[in-house]
């Protein structure tokens, strides 16, 4: 009789497995399981600690920010209806948090919302000859630093993170068209300072 | 950038979102028309730079600070095991203590003895003169009906000694 008690309690939840899906996980961390959370964390936190890396360019204040973004991502867990939409609702979260990160410690913003965008950069590199060494990244983290915090943050979520413009845009805030646009400036003028990095050439 | 009109669908070939059929499509598109060739080039640049430079992080301190912050456990992988070993130990000590002592003979032909026989042996065996029960012996059951009584018999042996 306490045999079948004690087994119907470990048999009352499914064992979490990458192949778990994010909704089934956001229920369950919703009803207090703290596994399931922790599923969560270890499913997204590199990629929300990429993504505030590249907005606060600092690994320290990236590897704050991650921890603040999740511990908040947590405290509002029962805010998220759309159970499967976990990741574009974090990084929205992790977004925010960058943000203040940024204005709190007082760093200088690039702006570059008033430049004139680039138009189109010719030539073009060969993509099966793109190789990411030490060199190329240190231009490409350079690259991504000279957007603007919000055209930066729309670009990495799309281009690194794999979002939707729906999503984007429900994150920011922002109508469609607005972040396509915002994407398609950030894209010209990451394209113009890597031109010479991936095919030698000036723009 | 392009302008040749299908510059918007080229960013679901490079993003790997575009059903199979329409991405052949256009890839056969961009090889006749120089403009999306270009395109196509820098957004499938673009992907191969993210790709690599994704997972490379060291990201496994970062949950303490999570935890520390919202008052969360850290799991472990064995309490569901160590869970299920404590019943199986709790439900054998309750099975032993409920469950009647034997009372039948032992396969191996020794007698199984109740508490009133055990003390009576060591009242016997730490006696001067020392009994024993024979083997063959009828014996009958003690009166609280645990166990059984065998009449003691004073060997030969003993008498002659004294």
């Amino acid at each position: 009789m306490v045999l079948v008690h004690v087994l119907r309690l470990l048999q009352r939840q499914p064992a979490i497995t990458p192949e778990t899906p994010d909704e089934a996980l956001v229920r369950r961390a919703q009803q207090g399981e703290s596994a399931a959370f922790r599923a969560l964390f270890e499913r997204h936190v590199v990629a929300v600690r990429r993504f505030l890396r590249d907005l606060v360019r600092q690994s320290d204040l990236a590897d704050d920010a991650t921890q603040e973004t999740f511990a908040r991502a947590h405290a509002q867990l029962v805010k998220l209806t759309d159970h499967d939409r976990f990741k574009p609702w974090v990084l929205g979260i992790a977004r925010n948090v960058a943000f203040e990160a940024r204005r709190v410690r007082q760093h200088d913003v690039l702006d570059d919302e008033d430049e004139g965008t680039p138009a189109a950069v010719i030539p073009s590199p060969d993509p099966e000859r793109v190789l990411l060494d030490a060199e190329l990244e240190k231009h490409f983290t350079e690259a991504i630093g000279t957007l603007s915090e919000n055209r930066r943050a729309a670009l990495l979520m799309r281009l690194d993170h794999g979002l939707g413009y729906e999503d984007i845009a429900a994150a920011f805030g922002w109508s469609i068209p607005t972040v396509k646009n915002e994407i398609h400036r950030a894209r010209l003028k990451l394209r113009a300072h890597l031109l010479p990095h991936l095919t030698g050439e000036r723009p | 950038m392009s302008r040749c009109g299908r510059t918007a669908q080229l960013e679901a070939v490079a993003m790997g979102e575009a059903a199979p059929a329409l991405a052949a499509e256009l890839r056969a598109h961009s090889k006749q028309c120089a403009l999306c060739r270009h395109e196509l080039n820098w957004l499938e640049s673009e992907s191969s730079l993210f790709r690599q430079r994704a997972g490379r992080d060291e990201v496994a301190h970062l949950w303490k600070g999570v935890a520390q912050r919202r008052g969360l456990e850290t799991p472990r992988a064995w309490p569901r095991v160590l869970v299920a070993m404590a019943a199986a130990a709790a439900l054998v000590l309750l099975v032993g203590r409920v469950a009647p002592r034997p009372t039948s003979l032992a396969t191996d032909g020794s007698r199984s003895r109740g508490t009133e026989e055990e003390a009576l042996e060591s009242s016997m065996l730490m006696s001067p003169g020392s009994f024993f029960f024979p083997a063959d012996e009828p014996c009958s059951k003690l009166p609280s009906g645990v166990g059984f009584q065998c009449s003691p018999v004073v060997p030969a042996s003993f008498l002659a000694s004294r």
